[in-house]
């Protein structure tokens, strides 16, 4: 620890945060794990919830059975409406910082709605501002809904091309499974995992069951299944060094993957 | 709703996208971005260049921020210092992640934020928190002269893992430069205790140069050990919509904030 605690000295006396020295020191400290025994269950906006009862109803079944046997935070895509008031807001010019906040709120209704859904199980939906109290939701009822945005509102980054929030609710999810040192990151979609190309576009797309972060980024590929950041994330991940995509339109599917299974994308920090 | 499960879609230019494939997103999303507050001056307070060095500095500087305030339009962002450093200290010898850090670490700059704001209270300048800064900003300013806000951005807990260590990224420089950005600004001040940005740490090596006029390009090109501005402001300057230059001050040599305030070039100015 002589590393650790000289590099703790050479912060409190004022060296300077960007030094790249004074940073490696403190890779030495150890990762402590806030909530181990976690999994990070994201259900899509467009590709789930947005196609109402028929594929919402049995993921809320397969939800509330595995909350018996795992602890959950299921957080939430925001889906066609964000998309509606991206395009609106963008015609008008309006600054990526605004198109997160209101986007944030599409994320946000679709939580109300798992919310509502899941009331009578005791799952309650807790807010990022409330997030201090999600281990003593997780301890009593073993799951809890959160709305899948990160909080960047108006400081949320602007991408080198266009309006669109770069960070959005597969970035959160997979933030909130780090920050905790959880034990998995499933995203529940409406495809099989990740493919060479959008499978809704292109009947020619082949699936690809297990790629690493940097695999993916040389595949260079024209449309992902999950937000590109997300691999940049994964990158300087402590914690959650892989995620599986998965299609919630075939019954069982999470179960599985929540017990281990390989039954999507695997996709690895290395 | 059908009880089959197809997806119910609003029409819109962006209906049924992943919105990751830049050719289909790109034609919705081309627009220019207008200025929300085009007259918007951010200054960022170092909270280890001003804050922590107490009273004189202080009230120093409080007394130039009072001469910008009849020009309006003022958000005045503050830094962590020393008690940033402290509980990120702390936290890192328990080994908790990078958010905590920056959570903790952007509740001190809020309350150097709150300290400045009692000082200018009696001219109708008030801290504003988060929620407030990004959605009634334009109230405010239109009500009082200035408003005082915390320097680090809400990421908190979602802030990135770094590539290098556990400091958060994000902290008050990146926060001043994404709002300021955000708004539209007319400019971004930040208020150091050293003359600008130079070849070498001035505070380590006595002969260090003073750069007047740096490209962000450049600056990179130099891998300067230190810098007095977050390293991550050199990225979000490259993507930025409007704010392609920003600039660095000491603000403990009289009349620079002032002169900054009104446009003059009285430290380091960064362009893209």
């Amino acid at each position: 620890m002589g590393n650790a605690s000289s590099a703790i000295e050479s912060i409190l006396s004022g060296a300077s945060l960007t030094d790249v020295d004074v940073l490696k020191a403190t890779e030495s400290f150890p990762d402590y794990a806030v909530l181990p025994n976690v999994s990070v269950v994201k259900v899509g906006g467009q590709s789930l919830i947005d196609r109402g009862k028929a594929a919402v109803f049995p993921v809320v079944e397969e939800l509330e059975t595995a909350r018996k046997k795992h602890k959950l935070l299921i957080g939430t895509g925001a889906g066609t409406r964000a998309r509606h008031l991206y395009a609106l807001a963008a015609d008008l010019g309006l600054p990526t910082g605004v198109l997160t906040d209101i986007g944030t709120a599409v994320a946000g209704e679709n939580a109300a709605i798992l919310g509502y859904l899941m009331a009578k199980y005791g799952v309650p939906v807790v807010n990022v501002s409330e997030f201090a109290a999600l281990p003593l939701f997780l301890a009593e009822r073993n799951a809890a809904i959160f709305p899948g945005m990160p909080p960047y509102d108006m400081w949320q980054h602007v991408p080198s091309e266009g309006l669109i929030p770069p960070y959005r609710t597969d970035a959160g999810c997979y933030l909130v499974a780090e920050v905790y040192g959880c034990k998995q990151m499933i995203y529940v979609k409406d495809e099989d995992g990740l493919f060479t190309a959008n499978p809704k576009q292109d009947s020619k797309a082949k699936l690809i069951p297990k790629a690493t972060v940097d695999e993916v980024i040389a595949m260079d590929l024209p449309d992902l299944v999950i937000e590109g950041p997300v691999l940049e994330l994964m990158r300087n991940a402590r914690h959650v060094k892989s995620v599986q995509v998965i299609n919630g339109l075939k019954p069982g599917l999470l179960t599985k993957a929540l017990a281990g299974e390989h039954v999507g994308t695997l996709i690895t920090a290395a | 709703m059908t009880s089959d499960t197809t997806a119910q879609h609003v029409p819109s230019a962006l209906m049924r996208q992943t919105l990751l494939n830049r050719d289909l997103v790109r034609p919705a999303t081309n627009r220019p971005v207008i200025r929300m507050l085009p007259q918007l001056r951010v200054v960022k307070l170092g909270g280890r260049a001003i804050l922590d060095k107490g009273r004189d500095a202080i009230l120093s500087v409080i007394d130039e921020l009072k001469q910008a305030l009849p020009e309006r339009n003022l958000l005045i962002a503050t830094g962590a210092g020393i008690r940033g450093r402290h509980v990120m200290g702390v936290s890192l010898d328990m080994g908790l992640p990078t958010g905590v850090l920056a959570a903790l670490a952007s509740s001190e700059a809020e309350q150097n934020g709150h300290i400045i704001a009692a000082l200018l209270a009696e001219h109708g300048v008030s801290y504003l928190p988060h929620t407030t800064v990004g959605r009634q900003l334009a109230v405010h300013l239109a009500a009082s002269p200035a408003a005082v806000c915390n320097g680090f951005p809400p990421y908190e807990l979602f802030d990135h893992p770094p590539a290098v260590g556990k400091i958060p990224q994000h902290r008050t420089d990146a926060g001043a430069f994404l709002i300021a950005d955000a708004y539209g600004a007319k400019q971004l001040v930040y208020i150091s205790d050293v003359d600008g940005i130079h070849d070498a740490d001035p505070r380590q090596s006595s002969g260090a140069k003073l750069l007047k006029s740096v490209t962000v390009d450049e600056l990179s090109g130099m891998n300067l050990k230190t810098l007095p501005i977050e390293r991550i402001v050199l990225d979000l300057m490259r993507s930025a919509k409007h704010m392609t230059q920003i600039q660095v001050v000491n603000g403990l040599e009289r009349g620079n904030i002032t002169g900054a305030l009104a446009g003059k070039h009285v430290g380091t100015i960064v362009r893209r």
